[in-house]
């Protein structure tokens, strides 16, 4: 996938960009909430 | 060089930093404004002013360099950078640091911890801690910036560190926590177009996002034969599990930054700057994307510029980086010599300025956690009036900065990396277990939190001097005393202080909790944790 074969690689790749939809689906869902 | 685009960049670049650093000046009217800019910044400025101080040359140039050396394994850093240092930093602790900052009236890191265990020691302590061992990751940063534009500019390295050192003191002094947001939050912007830029450059460069990582993948034969005895398996690969590299890369480069990030002193005052959980919720959002463009960048482009200097020099990065005066690699420079060497020279300009924006924005908020420390936490800053803290501020900056550079001359070649992992190692095995426990355990005493944060301290340093050789061949401390390198063998000796430390400074603060009386009132405790209560009371 991608070209990486290592999983150990491509496991830190993913989990980068899923870290980063986290970060902005968490920020968008509570744009308004102070809690 | 071609200077018109140069002076062109460079102006347009200086216009705006000091328009910014003005902006900052005129608003700051109080010690409130330049400790903590008085307590109400928008959730853009404190995301970029986060992301571009947690985030600097240091990431971009060392890590980025160290990544040409050790390949794509270093991509578990940008992973524990996104989930750990924004997501779970953000969400789970700059709330509560943020609500107990505010309730107690804190506008420092020490100052914070000092209220909270009710202790003058503890204060002083990280002070100390603080600013004795941030010159070396200010070095780290200074060193990144200057390196950059010693290739960039073809002037002498040493010429370079004055001019960074020159820039960031001018607006640290002049505008505190206010110019330090503003400026950084432009700088961020800037980072941030500029690394996407850069990616999708070198992605194209070299025939798309797949054939990029296979073209590195097919390059593993290519790694030098005393990287392949230590665990180095190819730049696309994670290093053999335990062996001397998987250590260095994952104990020392991913978690020392990866979890040290949690207690960074200049990085906790930041969520004081906001006035409510919901700016700390909307910051989620561009540091997230930050930290992703700006290490998830730098990493991948470091490994990967192994597959470019192969196919046009016939090298691999390491050996692209070896220094014509030394004769020695530095690592250092690869991620300067990548973007020099490939990039129009305009391009190169405005990304120096990048670079150099990365080292100041981390700098500033720097020297700023060296400043409060000295100034305000110990000096006995109650008893001076706000002028004279404010005056104080910045004089502590100026400290900070002399000993900032006159550090950076002394360092050797790719030290960037490590200098910048020792910071944060220390910082966690000081800090972490009192900041974290203070901030979610009501039973943790003044005795418990002192004896770890002190034993932490003192077992770090200890491996980073006697043990641990990636870090004695440095210091040279252990050879000095001892005549060898560490004091133990394989495999403790290439173990980062970090995995003893922390869990060791962790224990020790739970166990002599648990054994000690409390000696600060329980309505102390009660009025630390009133943010709690709070919100009990709101869902009843």
């Amino acid at each position: 996938m991608l070209g990486l074969e290592d999983p150990g690689v491509l496991a830190a790749y993913l989990l980068s960009i899923g870290g980063t939809i986290l970060c902005v689906v968490y920020g968008l869902l509570k744009w308004n909430s102070d809690e | 060089m071609d200077f018109f685009a140069l002076i062109i960049v460079v102006l347009l670049y200086l216009l705006i930093t000091i328009y910014l650093g003005w902006l900052g000046f005129k608003h700051t009217k109080s010690a409130r404004d330049y400790y903590i800019a008085g307590g109400e910044v928008n959730p853009y400025l404190m995301a970029m002013g986060y992301g571009a101080a947690f985030i600097s040359t240091s990431a971009i140039v060392g890590f980025g360099g160290a990544a040409g050396v050790h390949g794509l394994s270093l991509l578990w850093l940008t992973a524990f950078n996104i989930i750990v240092g924004i997501f779970i930093a953000f969400v789970f602790i700059g709330r509560r640091t943020r609500a107990m900052g505010r309730t107690l009236g804190a506008q420092t890191f020490p100052e914070l911890m000092g209220m909270r265990y009710d202790s003058a020691f503890i204060r002083k302590f990280s002070a100390i801690v603080i600013t004795v061992a941030m010159p070396l990751y200010a070095a780290a940063v200074m060193i990144g910036g200057a390196r950059f534009m010693e290739m960039a500019l073809y002037i002498n390295f040493n010429v370079a560190l004055l001019i960074v050192a020159f820039i960031v003191g001018a607006y640290v002094l002049a505008g505190g926590m206010k110019g330090v947001l503003y400026t950084g939050a432009f700088q961020g912007t800037l980072m941030l177009i500029v690394m996407i830029s850069l990616l999708i450059f070198t992605y194209v460069t070299l025939g798309g996002v797949t054939q990029a990582h296979a073209s590195l993948a097919e390059m593993s034969h290519l790694v030098p034969e005393f990287l392949v005895e230590d665990g180095h398996r190819g730049w696309a690969s994670m290093p053999e599990l335990f062996s001397p590299n998987w250590w260095f890369v994952m104990s020392t480069l991913v978690m020392g930054v990866g979890i040290g990030v949690l207690a960074q002193p200049q990085l906790a005052v930041r969520y004081m700057t906001v006035k409510s959980d919901r700016e700390l919720n909307r910051a989620l959002v561009a540091g997230g994307i930050f930290i992703l463009a700006m290490t998830g960048v730098g990493f991948l482009v470091g490994a990967l510029s192994n597959v470019y200097f192969y196919d046009t020099t016939g090298e691999i990065s390491l050996f692209a980086s070896v220094s014509p005066t030394t004769g020695e690699p530095n690592t250092d420079t690869i991620i300067p010599l990548f973007i020099t060497s490939t990039m129009p020279i305009w391009v190169s300009y405005i990304f120096m300025l990048t670079l150099l924006s990365a080292a100041m924005s981390t700098l500033s908020g720097q020297f700023h956690a060296i400043a409060t420390s000295v100034s305000y936490d110990l000096y006995r800053g109650e008893k001076a009036d706000d002028q004279a803290r404010l005056r104080l501020g910045r004089y502590g900056t100026i400290f900070g900065l002399i000993v900032t550079i006159l550090l950076s001359y002394v360092l050797p070649g790719s030290i960037i990396a490590i200098a910048t992992a020792i910071f944060f190692g220390l910082c966690a095995a000081s800090f972490m277990p009192m900041y974290l426990l203070g901030l979610f355990w009501r039973r943790v005493t003044p005795t418990g939190a002192k004896v770890g944060m002190v034993s932490g301290t003192i077992l770090y340093l200890f491996i980073m001097f006697f043990i641990y050789t990636q870090m004695t061949t440095i210091f040279r401390l252990s050879e000095l005393i001892f005549g060898k390198t560490s004091l133990l063998g394989f495999p403790l000796n290439i173990i980062d202080p970090l995995v003893y430390a922390l869990p060791f400074s962790l224990v020790v603060t739970i166990v002599v909790s648990l054994v000690t009386k409390k000696t600060i009132d329980e309505e102390h405790v009660q009025n630390c944790f009133s943010f709690v209560k709070k919100k009990v009371k709101r869902f009843n």
